[in-house]
């Protein structure tokens, strides 16, 4: 009680005072609960600079909020998606990632992203997929298809979700059948349509939250994220990650410099500091999503290192791709497809 | 009359009363019973029960952002409630207190104005002047939210004071002009006493609805300015534990003990 007094005192006094000690500061806008505790103490003990970390729950609250200007903070970490209309914008400060000394460590498949060519712009943070999440002991068939939830075997039918992101479930049917991503070609979006339609019936839920529901035996397969595949092994051991043959989607998370941040040095040196292997494999073990960084794999905890759900096998490597988000003809048959799921 | 024979109207005896009541009781509390259950569990998941503890209780005590972000949260509730409650107490006395006066009406729906305007108008406006003000200023300190925070909480503290003052009998303010009491004594010794309890509960609805908003404080706030809900708002999307359950019982707990007291107080006033 007696800190909770302390504090609560002291934070009048940042109050009353407007600002807070100018020198060795870094102010980090990410994502909710996404930032290792132990990363950024590290960070703050071998550069003696106090770091603060501030939240958001969308690209979009995240964009606003930086458009509007005036926000205070120094470093944001959008998704690949959106990044290029922050390059495009002129939101950003050009720092030369690809410059930076631990740029070395940096994986030779993320030095070059469609969504930030030359990677100047952004240091990695993580990455992830769309794929599907089974419970081998309701099914113990081939898993790496998107056929999971669109075109489900007998067994699975009913105990079915699919993560209500409307880019990741069309994506995941356009390439499913047999279309390209993005595409404004009505045979092809009728195919998507139609495959969506006769395949919700089959379905038990569209919701985020799938650990709980794997651990508790409720949900049998999921089209998801492969972190939270990974965390729903940890609870029940029969859970599996696959990957879609037919194609699936990537997404990544990158640390970005702001133009108008006031610490640009200090944000230099955290943009450099994560692309150390060791740094990197503490925010890995923290959100349990891969990292892009060479030889993180050798400090992050023993069951992450050899996860399938993390390490995506050989086989499927080339099926994985980057979409950028659609152009707006595109994107407006995808909502009137989604509008019309949700009926 | 012959109204006045007729059976009165009670409308808690019109037919489908209590079916209505009950339904609408049971849709606005029956959410917050497994939340409230849940924040006990003592296993890691928010839907699977594994037993009784308070070990959520104690990782939510332990974390120090939850702690960051729930003093955050008390000092704008105290600043906000405050301010909105002296500018409220000013408004109600020149709303009731006056000769009537063209624009009354006006400024009645002026003072409510944020109860009617969607939250997230006021949000992306106050973002966008705000984002002005800081560029040109330079300042990123509590203020802005507090500001925010006080003019959301006017109405709420206005309400229950303008009511107060309206139950009041004004001859006693005419006794007390009587007697030669000036304006000053009158208002320090008869009006303010009375209407003490009307203040007291729009201060605390006041602080109750300043430490529960989201969607204002989401868009103005400044680098580590995550108030209790909007921290909350981040952890949604990734892993969630019953840390949230026991976070969100602690609040719905305050919210209650304040509410409890909202209503002994207003209930002196017919008493």
């Amino acid at each position: 009680m007696k800190t909770f007094v302390t504090t609560f005192l002291s934070s009048l006094l940042v109050f009353a005072s407007g600002t807070a000690l100018a020198a060795g500061e870094l102010n980090l806008f990410n994502w909710g609960n996404y930032t290792n505790p132990k990363l950024i103490e590290k960070f703050e003990k071998e550069h003696g600079v106090k770091v603060t970390i501030t939240d958001y729950d969308s690209n979009e609250t995240a964009l606003a909020k930086v458009r509007a200007g005036g926000h205070g903070f120094d470093l944001a970490v959008p998704s690949h998606s959106h990044l290029p209309i922050w390059i495009s914008e002129g939101l950003l400060a050009n720092p030369r990632v690809d410059q930076m000394e631990n740029f070395k460590h940096v994986s030779e498949q993320w030095r070059n992203p469609d969504w930030d060519p030359g990677r100047q712009y952004s240091a990695p943070w993580q990455w992830g997929s769309v794929g599907v999440v089974v419970d081998t002991s309701v099914y113990d068939g081939d898993i790496n298809t998107a056929a999971i939830v669109l075109d489900p075997p007998q067994e699975l039918i009913g105990k079915i979700n699919v993560a209500p992101e409307m880019l990741d479930v069309i994506h995941t049917t356009v390439l499913y059948v047999g279309g390209e991503v993005c595409t404004t070609d009505k045979a092809v979006l009728r195919k998507v349509r139609d495959k969506l339609v006769e395949a919700k019936p089959k379905w038990k839920s569209m919701d985020y939250g799938i650990i709980e529901k794997f651990a508790g035996r409720d949900l049998a397969a999921s089209l998801y994220w492969n972190g939270a595949a990974f965390r729903a092994r940890l609870k029940n051991p029969d859970v599996r990650y696959g990957y879609p043959r037919e194609g699936y989607s990537l997404w990544a998370d990158a640390v970005v410099l702001l133009k108008d941040a006031k610490n640009v040095d200090n944000a230099k040196k955290f943009l450099n500091f994560i692309m150390a292997p060791e740094n990197a494999a503490l925010i890995s073990e923290f959100a349990r999503y891969a990292n892009s960084i060479d030889g993180s794999e050798k400090y992050m905890p023993p069951d992450m290192a050899t996860a399938n759900e993390i390490i995506v096998p050989d086989e499927f490597k080339s099926a994985g791709q980057f979409y950028p988000t659609c152009p707006p003809a595109a994107q407006k048959m995808y909502t009137a497809i989604w509008t019309e799921l949700q009926k | 009359m012959a109204v006045a024979r007729q059976k009165p109207f009670v409308i808690r005896h019109m037919p489908g009363f209590p079916t209505l009541a009950i339904v609408c009781f049971f849709a606005l509390y029956m959410p917050l019973v497994p939340l409230v259950i849940y924040s006990f569990n003592a296993g890691n998941n928010i839907a699977l029960w594994e037993g009784i503890s308070f070990r959520w209780y104690v990782a939510a005590w332990d974390n120090e952002l939850v702690k960051a972000a729930a003093v955050r949260s008390l000092v704008v509730a105290s600043f906000a409630s405050f301010f909105a409650t002296i500018l409220a107490t000013m408004a109600a006395l020149g709303t009731t207190r006056t000769r009537a006066y063209r624009g009354q009406t006006t400024i009645y729906a002026l003072i409510n104005q944020p109860l009617m305007v969607p939250e997230i108008v006021t949000a992306v406006a106050l973002l966008i002047l705000f984002a002005m003000i800081k560029e040109a200023t330079g300042y990123h300190g509590y203020a802005y939210l507090i500001i925010a925070h006080t003019a959301f909480c006017i109405p709420f503290a206005y309400l229950p004071i303008r009511a107060r003052l309206e139950g009041m009998d004004k001859t006693l303010e005419t006794a007390a002009a009587d007697l030669y009491a000036r304006p000053w004594p009158t208002f320090r010794r008869v009006t303010l006493p009375l209407m003490l309890p009307g203040i007291f509960a729009g201060a605390m609805l006041a602080f109750v609805i300043s430490l529960d908003d989201v969607v204002i404080t989401e868009f103005v706030k400044s680098a580590g300015q995550d108030t209790l809900p909007t921290y909350m708002l981040g952890q949604l999307r990734r892993v969630i534990t019953p840390e949230i359950n026991a976070i969100s019982s602690v609040l719905l707990l305050i919210s209650v003990i304040l509410v409890t007291l909202i209503f002994f107080l207003s209930r002196n006033k017919t008493a």
